[in-house]
């Protein structure tokens, strides 16, 4: 039986991608007052960000109850015995308690591991992705958890913000505090360091964030996949898209948003990479 | 949605134990927050502790009328009150329980009119009510309140909410109101206890308390930025605190007003609150003798605590030593100018050297600068050609780990500073930072100090003459004619982003009406006007 991957909204896989690689997402919940949305499930991209942007509520977001995952394990118990959970970083949301939390509610026969990804967006859903394709090989469990470890340390996420606000009013904005208050208009640039949201450099424009992002990617001398996803800026993540493809093939590049649940902290005209490079170049 | 138009006192009590529970999981973090030179570096567990003891107290209440429980709970927390923060959540009880009396059920319009009572009762506990703390986030929260009522609402849930959202921004506000939270870059304590209580108590009566047990309070950010700590502060450690002197009064005839006024010059951070036959107090002193002397001729005293704040302070610094983030490389920058420094510190400079072109520092100056920063390794930002030679002698000066990037102007200096990798040593940053050097062009408008002939221009005394990167390009009488002549030996068309720095000589209305004209002439320019406030140039404006 091969085992079964599991992860959560925020590894922003598309409902497609999730479908083609036997994904099962577990989404988080967006909150505009007291409405209530299930990340990308109940409420598309668009209308989230056109909300998000026009709408006077600031949206609140919480993580999926214990029950969410254990109704998703009882499900994938009925096919397999193994089932391996990635979440997005427990330092960011309390999902990966939620997914603990359930493992204990289920009545069937079925080992579940769960794996705090110490990452979010596509840092985690690159590595969901290669997780998926190494279960389809039939690996067992085991090696699969210490496949996921590895892969987490391959997994480089950076991203550029065009503003701090919507993080540090999410309480988000851990170690990128440092640069809020700039006397100058500054775009940040922001990667997910041991968990927490942690700065890498601040820029003056949203093009020189675009050049950032394609320098980022081609520092690496091997790269397995690739990722680019965006909040608001769909031309400029094609148009990056288009940049990397005359170098990388086409095949091994994601293309997603953002979603609701991350864009709440993320804000409108957010970019993001991320790169998985290849096992054992490091 | 849900609505909730009255609870009862066994709803009042549970949605307090809950939001007790709430506070608990962040009652540490609210520690931290703790700012000198307040010393008492535990706010969090203080009103926790407090929050604990009108919960016991609340389950014997007589009935579970909203009146019974609410008294019970306000009788609590002035039993169980411990510390500055303790003591005034202790008074907003009272206030709350104060508009209760009598009421079986706690209606939203109940509920608006009590929150104001905690606000005032909470102001009234001190002879010294000090804005940028608790007092203006209950404050605050209770107006919110108020005009939602006003505009019709009677949904307890509602009601709470806006007041909670009004306590978030009051908080993160409250460094704007006191400076000392500015200065440690965090937000006061004893707000964010209260703001975190309200939400808890939010969440009760949305009916998630189940949820709560998987998440965890956030912390509010300051809405201001975090300046540097000029290096003097921190040498006050010699000056006492004395001792945080608190107690219980028990016996009759109280007069809390009168007791207040006579402890007043006995000590800081005084609050005295109670009735005629239980009083509280809390009161910083040099002298804790004098004090109980005089309070025990009045009544009985209990739960008598005298700490040592000095003790306190030093397990505090101890505890921020843990806390604050490792500076691993430290940025030095000469700047003249305070608005010019601002920009440098906002952008994380460490430190900054007074100077400039006319007024370059000396070597010790620099020396100076580069020993109070808390790191070894620092990079220093000459940010004039005549200073670059300064800097380049602290290398052997110091045993820190030095590395000076040229910079030769004010823009350059801004450049590097932004291009700072977080992530990056101290060398592959110095590198870094001097590659971007190449990457701004520096536009500096001054005035002549003599009549000369140069590159073919005829300049007379005081005239205005611009610089481009450090040569002279273009003179002429009018300030602003002469910017714009020396910005237009740049192919602006290629070009992004247009900083313009005015100067202490220059008003804000030229330098706009500058910004203006630079957007007419190229729309597709992002310009920027910042007050740099520096001597001798009108203008020092940034092209990249």
């Amino acid at each position: 039986m091969t085992v079964k991957v599991v992860t959560d909204s925020l590894s922003d896989i598309t409902s497609d991608m999730a479908e083609e690689l036997g994904i099962t997402i577990v989404p988080l919940t967006v909150f505009f007052g007291h409405e209530a949305f299930l990340d990308r499930v109940t409420i598309t991209t668009d209308d989230f960000y056109r909300r998000l942007i026009h709408g006077d509520i600031w949206p609140t977001t919480t993580q999926p109850p214990p029950k969410d995952f254990a109704d998703v394990y009882e499900k994938l118990a009925e096919e397999t015995d193994e089932i391996l959970v990635i979440t997005l970083s427990s330092k960011l949301s309390g999902t990966y308690q939620s997914a603990i939390g359930a493992k204990g509610m289920i009545k069937k026969e079925c080992r579940v591991e769960v794996i705090d990804s110490l990452t979010a967006a596509m840092g985690l859903g690159l590595v969901a992705i290669a997780t998926a394709r190494e279960a389809q090989k039939g690996s067992g469990l085991d090696d699969m958890v210490k496949f996921v470890h590895r892969a987490t340390e391959r997994s480089h996420f950076v991203a550029y913000f065009d503003t701090l606000k919507y993080l540090a009013k999410g309480g988000r904005i851990g170690k990128a505090q440092g640069l809020l208050g700039s006397m100058l208009s500054i775009k940040p640039m922001l990667t997910i360091k041991e968990g927490e949201m942690s700065p890498v450099t601040r820029l003056r424009s949203q093009a020189a964030g675009m050049d950032y992002l394609y320098n980022f990617v081609t520092g690496f001398p091997n790269i397995e996949l690739l990722a680019v996803e965006h909040t608001t800026l769909p031309d400029e993540a094609d148009k990056l898209v288009e940049r990397l493809s005359k170098s990388y093939p086409g095949e091994i590049i994601y293309r997603s948003t953002v979603s609701p649940v991350l864009g709440t902290y993320a804000g409108p005209n957010a970019i993001a990479v991320t790169v998985l490079e290849a096992e054992g170049s490091t | 949605m849900k609505q909730v138009n009255s609870i009862t006192g066994q709803d009042f009590r549970e949605m307090f134990a809950c939001a007790t529970a709430w506070l608990e999981k962040s009652a540490s973090d609210i520690d931290a927050l703790n700012v000198f030179p307040v010393p008492d570096g535990d706010t969090g567990t203080n009103m926790l502790l407090t929050m604990r003891s009108s919960i016991e107290e609340a389950y014997r209440a007589p009935d579970n009328s909203a009146s019974a429980v609410a008294q019970a709970f306000a009788k609590g927390a002035l039993m169980g009150a411990r510390g500055n923060s303790g003591v005034i959540l202790s008074q907003i009880w009272r206030g709350l329980s104060k508009t209760m009396a009598d009421k079986k059920l706690l209606t939203g319009p109940d509920l608006v009119d009590a929150l104001e009572e905690a606000a005032d009762m909470a102001y009234k506990g001190l002879s010294n009510p000090v804005e940028g703390t608790i007092l203006t986030v209950i404050k605050d929260a209770s107006l919110a309140a108020r005009n939602q009522a006003v505009n019709g609402d009677t949904d307890l849930i509602s009601i709470i909410e806006v007041a909670v959202n009004a306590a978030n921004q009051s908080v993160a506000n409250t460094p704007a109101l006191l400076p000392v939270l500015k200065e440690a870059g965090v937000v006061d304590a004893g707000g964010q206890g209260l703001y975190t209580i309200l939400e808890g108590a939010l969440q009760y009566l949305r009916g998630q308390a189940e949820q709560m047990q998987f998440r965890k309070p956030q912390m509010i950010a300051s809405s201001i930025p975090l300046v540097a700590r000029p290096p003097q502060m921190i040498a006050a450690d010699e000056v006492p605190f004395g001792y945080c002197t608190e107690f219980m009064l028990k016996g009759e005839g109280f007069k809390p007003d009168k007791i207040r006024n006579r402890l007043d010059k006995k000590g800081e951070s005084l609050i005295v609150v109670g009735d005629d036959s239980t009083v509280r107090i809390h009161i910083h002193t040099l002298d804790p003798g004098n004090v109980i002397h005089y309070a025990a001729s009045l009544g009985t005293m209990h739960q008598v605590s005298i700490r040592n704040m000095d003790e306190q302070h030093r397990d505090f610094l101890e505890m921020q030593k843990d806390k604050a983030p490792a500076v691993d490389i430290a940025t030095v920058a000469v700047v003249a100018g305070d608005g010019l420094s601002e920009v440098f510190t906002s952008l994380g400079a460490s430190a900054i050297v007074p100077g400039g072109q006319t007024m370059n520092p000396s070597t010790k100056d620099i020396l100076q600068a580069v020993e109070s920063v808390a790191s070894d390794n620092v990079i220093i930002l000459p940010n004039n050609k005549n200073v670059i030679l300064a800097a380049q002698q602290i290398k052997d000066l110091t045993s820190k780990n030095i590395q000076i990037v040229p910079t030769q102007t004010i823009p350059q200096g801004v450049s590097a500073l932004l291009s700072f990798d977080y992530e990056a040593d101290l060398k592959i940053n110095a590198k870094i930072m001097e590659q971007t050097i190449s990457s701004v062009k520096s536009i500096e408008i001054t005035r002549a100090v003599r009549s000369t002939e140069l590159k073919g221009l005829k300049i007379k005394r005081k005239q205005a003459i611009g610089l481009l990167d450090g040569d002279l390009v273009v003179a002429g009488d009018n300030t602003t004619d002469v910017l714009h002549e020396t910005l237009s030996k740049l192919d602006l068309d290629n070009m992004e982003i247009v900083t313009i720095y005015y100067g202490a000589d220059t008003s804000r209305d030229e330098a706009e009406q500058v910004s203006s004209t630079i957007r007419q002439q190229y729309p597709q320019l992002q310009v920027e006007v910042v007050r740099g406030n520096q001597p001798h140039y009108e203008y020092i404006v940034s092209v990249e």
